[in-house]
């Protein structure tokens, strides 16, 4: 079970869900995605998208106005 | 992996200003508040540019802005923020489980503040154009990637006519498409002057969408005339829909109460059909779905869900949880009758001291306690032992008959 990061800092919508679109190929089942955000709109639309495709979502806050947002790939 | 088991008092199901303000009663009452949030703390307010009807900010501001302070203040009375979805709920029992994919929280009271979800227009096309694909519900968040583009707007509400001014200041043309008849919009007065004055917004009356066209991004939106039937299709680079939201009650469908969409009625106190399970802000049965309106709902809802704790522990301690068989007199203080009786309750409990627990139970102030013992009229006894209700005498005029069943069950 490998786990990816990606950065996606200083990033507006849409681009932090298309750099995880485009990485999400890549991982396997079981396989986690931790992407780095600080546009708070990409909590919406990042965790909608991969929870509709079945997988599991959590977000954590690393600091104010800084997340790291955990998918795991179902397999 | 094994899942979890964390405990709780208060477990709050979505973090928009409903929920938001009842974990911030709760905290304050010292309540281990945890609250559940799939999305951006805050909810639906923070697709909005600016708030302009919320009290106490008369310059406006920026929904994320207003919902951020909510969140804050949260924060400060110890809530504890849980940033994924809730899966499963079970709600029925005097324990209520919650479950993450990770986690189970077991609470012992829960408010449910789910909200709303966008309505979908449901025209071909449109599922593949979500996801920021072309199709968007909140402007604040895509606004700045349209600068200089082409977008539709869709819907006539305050959200749609509001979105669409503040589009305009990125985007070079939005046109916004209507329902209803040329001039007829449904937002608020002062919302419709200003667009209306506004030259980059172009109104396209008597329509509804058909299909969503494009190759991997939407290009194109075909709309209908809902009067004569003609198709026009408008290029677009994006598509914002304003046309309602759904309640997001799909969770808790079978066990708590709806309405035929989705809706949860609650009585004046935000209280469901179920015990210890209150629902608060836009999910509920209600007239006026608002931030204003969400903030006294979770107010209400946080009180009453600090008030259900507090019978509960009362209840299963002081008048269920004695050691011995514990008489309950269910009374009312300014009725005469019940205060007559409640002399020949004292003698009772001066008669067999050690032998008993006497609990005086006010009808007026805590009905809800006799309720939980099938008691609705005073006056009227008890008789508890091990746990449970062993002897009811309801509109009894003396102790007689209770007394003769506690001296069977002391012997
Ligand atoms: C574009 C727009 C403009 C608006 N403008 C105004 C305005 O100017 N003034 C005003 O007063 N109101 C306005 N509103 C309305 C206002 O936003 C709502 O009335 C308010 O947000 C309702 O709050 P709520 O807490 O009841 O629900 P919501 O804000 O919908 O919050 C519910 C939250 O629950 C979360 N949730 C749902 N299910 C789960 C689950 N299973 N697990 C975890 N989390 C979950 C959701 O992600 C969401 O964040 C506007 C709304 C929109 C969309």
């Amino acid at each position: 079970m490998a786990e990816f990061s990606l950065d996606a800092l200083g990033e507006a919508c849409p681009i932090p869900l298309l750099k995880v679109q485009k990485k999400w190929p890549d991982l396997k089942g079981g396989d986690v995605l931790i992407i780095h955000i600080d546009h708070s709109c990409a909590l919406k639309n990042i965790p909608e998208w991969a929870r509709k495709e079945g997988h599991n979502v959590e977000v954590e806050e690393v600091e104010d106005g800084v997340w790291d947002i955990y998918i795991e790939k179902t397999a | 992996m094994a899942k979890q088991r964390e405990y709780c008092d208060v477990a709050v199901i979505g973090g928009g200003a409903a929920g938001l303000t009842a974990a911030i009663y709760c905290g304050r009452a010292r309540l281990k508040t945890v609250l559940f949030e799939k999305a951006l703390p805050g909810g639906l307010a923070t697709y909005t540019s600016e708030i302009e009807n919320y009290p106490g900010f008369p310059e406006a501001i920026p929904g994320t802005a207003l919902m951020k302070l909510f969140e804050k203040q949260a924060k400060r009375f110890g809530v504890e923020f849980k940033l994924t979805a809730v899966k499963q709920a079970d709600l029925t029992g005097g324990e209520k489980v919650i479950s993450t994919f990770r986690t189970d929280y077991v609470a012992k009271a829960v408010i449910v503040a789910s909200g709303g979800k966008p309505r979908l227009t449901g025209a071909i096309g449109e599922e593949s154009f979500l996801y920021d694909k072309g199709i968007s519900f909140c402007a604040t968040c895509d606004a700045a990637y349209y600068t200089g583009k082409k977008v539709l707007v869709v819907g006539s509400g305050d959200a749609a006519i509001e979105e669409a001014m503040f589009l305009t200041k990125f985007a070079d043309k939005v046109q916004v498409s209507v329902i209803h008849d040329r001039g007829i919009v449904d937002a608020n007065e002062v919302a419709k002057e200003h667009a209306f004055a506004n030259p980059k917004l172009e109104f396209i009356w008597n329509t509804v969408v058909d299909e969503f066209r494009g190759g991997e991004r939407l290009q194109q939106v075909v709309l209908k005339n809902i009067k004569t039937g003609e198709l026009s299709p408008v290029d677009v680079d994006g598509c914002f829909l304003f046309i309602g939201y759904l309640p997001d009650t799909d969770l808790f469908k079978g066990q708590v109460e709806m309405d035929g969409r989705g809706y949860i009625p609650t009585d004046d106190n935000m209280a469901t059909n179920l015990p210890g399970v209150f629902a608060v802000g836009d999910v509920r049965v209600k007239g006026l779905r608002q931030v204003a309106t969400a903030v006294g709902d979770g107010a209400v809802g946080g009180v009453a869900a600090e008030r259900y704790l507090a019978e509960k522990a009362y209840f299963d301690e002081q008048i269920m949880g004695g050691s011995c068989p514990t008489v309950v007199y269910c009374w009312n203080p300014t009725d005469p009758v019940c205060r007559s009786l409640m002399s020949d309750v004292e003698k009772l409990k001066e008669k067999y001291r050690e032998q008993v627990k006497v609990v005086n139970v006010d009808m007026y102030k805590a009905g809800s306690l006799a309720a939980r013992l099938g008691i609705q009229q005073a006056p009227a006894l008890a008789l508890v032992s091990d746990r449970a209700v062993a002897y009811r005498a309801l509109e009894c005029t003396d102790v007689r008959a209770i007394e003769a069943e506690l001296a069977k069950m002391i012997g």
